[in-house]
């Protein structure tokens, strides 16, 4: 049977080759005598053509960035949803890098770091300095145990900012962290109390903002500690967890890359 | 507006991050994605059409990749494992749309809802009008595997990957589904009088 035209579906059939061997010759010696069918191949071609030519678009940046804020919070360990809280909240962190704003980065465990890290931002937490210092070296000394930080909060109010939301500041508490240990080296820093050692008080530049505020989902850390991990130069970003008490805790390499992730 | 920093860890393979991102490192995931964004991108918009539809079903994709990486087995591609998830999720977001519209709608509009989408003419998204509403009318497992082979170069067999079904299947649904456009893509070449099938380019023909 050779009927006198072909359809779209027997000459795709037969491009794809999932015609029987017989139909298949049928069909080309059809095509040897046949123009229109002959324009239908082409037209079936055509079409692969037409599609690989379509533009490739690019995604749009708005989605790329919300993307990244669902990935950032759903690796956090109690967050699924992104709200559009947290998304004006990667912009705030923008902001923030830019205003170099103020405050405190530790408090203790409830009042005082609470006010501080709210950011009320009038804040005047003068150094207070006492908590004996164990072991502030930058050594690989091996000695977690012995890393308590230096003693000097410091609040940093240079920028007259005090309205944005969320300040947080860079402390260099001196501590090499220890793998397996992130959580309980944090709660010790955290359970020093106000007197909390933020021996840089500096507020973070837009390259590490940018790095903590991916770390955390645009979330407040509760602490930004540049430090050592197992001797290495890191940053240690805190962030409470689900349960008063527990932290989650990355080491972040200098490149933001993570080195390691705890949670309690 | 993405993070400067992720940049660098641009060498390492895509297996690679996959297992850092097991071990709890949440950059090492972002840093996927960032990679193959826009090839992700491109077959989740043109696989649903719609904008707005595209960017939900691909961050779902996202997140159930994120959550699903221990379970990825190392004998896949990375790019195929990530592009099944997000055909995957498209399919999901039709399912839905054709079960439940959200909100409560006339008979046109709920048509509409269920109907894929053409992209506004005027956007950005640089998805050709007459390809994308031309691929609308396919069912979609003959869209998504002409997406692949044909728009995102996939070979049959890594289409097949992607899909899970058999090569042979693939080469069917690609048959039918260029069968089905041959018509619809040349009258969108040659004839700018065509009757309207559902395209809002060209000349302003109701």
């Amino acid at each position: 049977m050779n009927p006198a035209h072909y359809d779209y579906d027997t000459l795709a059939d037969l491009a794809e080759g999932l015609l029987e061997d017989d139909q298949a010759a049928s069909v080309n010696a059809h095509l040897d005598t046949c123009a229109e069918c002959r324009d239908r191949s082409a037209d079936l071609a055509d079409v692969s053509r037409i599609l690989a030519e379509a533009p490739v678009p690019s995604m749009p940046a708005e989605l790329a960035a919300r993307i990244d804020t669902a990935i950032a919070a759903e690796s956090m360990s109690n967050a699924t949803v992104v709200s559009l809280e947290q998304r004006r909240g990667r912009r705030h962190w923008r902001i923030l890098s830019a205003a170099a704003a103020t405050v405190v980065v530790l408090g203790g465990g409830a009042m005082v770091g609470k006010a501080a890290l709210n950011g009320s931002g009038d804040n005047d937490h003068s150094a207070t300095a006492h908590s004996p210092v164990t072991d502030r070296k930058d050594s690989n000394s091996g000695a977690p145990q012995g890393a308590a930080p230096s003693e000097r909060t410091q609040t940093l109010g240079e920028s007259g900012q005090p309205k944005v939301a969320g300040p947080y500041t860079v402390s260099r508490s001196g501590t090499d962290y220890r793998q397996g240990q992130l959580n309980q080296q944090v709660a010790r820093l955290f359970g020093k109390g106000p007197e909390l050692k933020a021996g840089g008080g500096q507020t973070p530049d837009p390259q590490l903002a940018q790095c903590v505020s991916t770390i955390t989902g645009g979330k407040k850390p509760d602490l930004v500690d540049v430090a050592k991990y197992e001797g290495s130069d890191a940053t240690v970003i805190a962030l409470a967890g689900a349960k008063p008490g527990t932290w989650n805790v990355w080491a972040v390499g200098p490149n933001c890359s993570v080195l390691k992730r705890e949670s309690a | 507006m993405a993070s400067v920093s992720m940049r660098r860890v641009d060498e390492v393979p895509d297996k690679e991050l996959l297992a850092r991102h097991a071990q709890g490192d949440p950059h090492a995931f972002a840093e996927l994605v960032n990679r193959h964004r826009d090839r992700m991108w491109a077959v989740a918009i043109r696989t649903l059409g719609d904008p707005e539809e595209a960017a939900d079903a691909l961050q779902d994709a996202c997140l159930s990749a994120f959550r699903a990486a221990g379970r990825f087995r190392g004998d896949a591609a990375v790019t195929t494992w990530l592009h099944r998830i997000v055909v995957n999720a498209c399919l999901d977001r039709l399912r839905r749309k054709s079960v439940r519209p959200a909100t409560p709608m006339g008979d046109d509009a709920t048509f509409d809802a269920v109907a894929p989408k053409m992209p506004d003419p005027t956007d950005a998204h640089g998805v050709s009008l007459d390809v994308q509403s031309a691929l609308a009318q396919l069912p979609f497992e003959q869209r998504a595997a002409l997406i692949l082979v044909d728009m995102m170069g996939y070979s049959v067999d890594d289409a097949a990957k992607v899909l899970e079904v058999p090569p042979g299947t693939i080469k069917s649904r690609c048959a039918r589904g260029r069968a089905r456009l041959a018509p619809l893509l040349v009258q969108h070449r040659n004839r700018r009088d065509r009757k309207n099938v559902g395209g809002v380019e060209g000349g302003g023909m109701p």
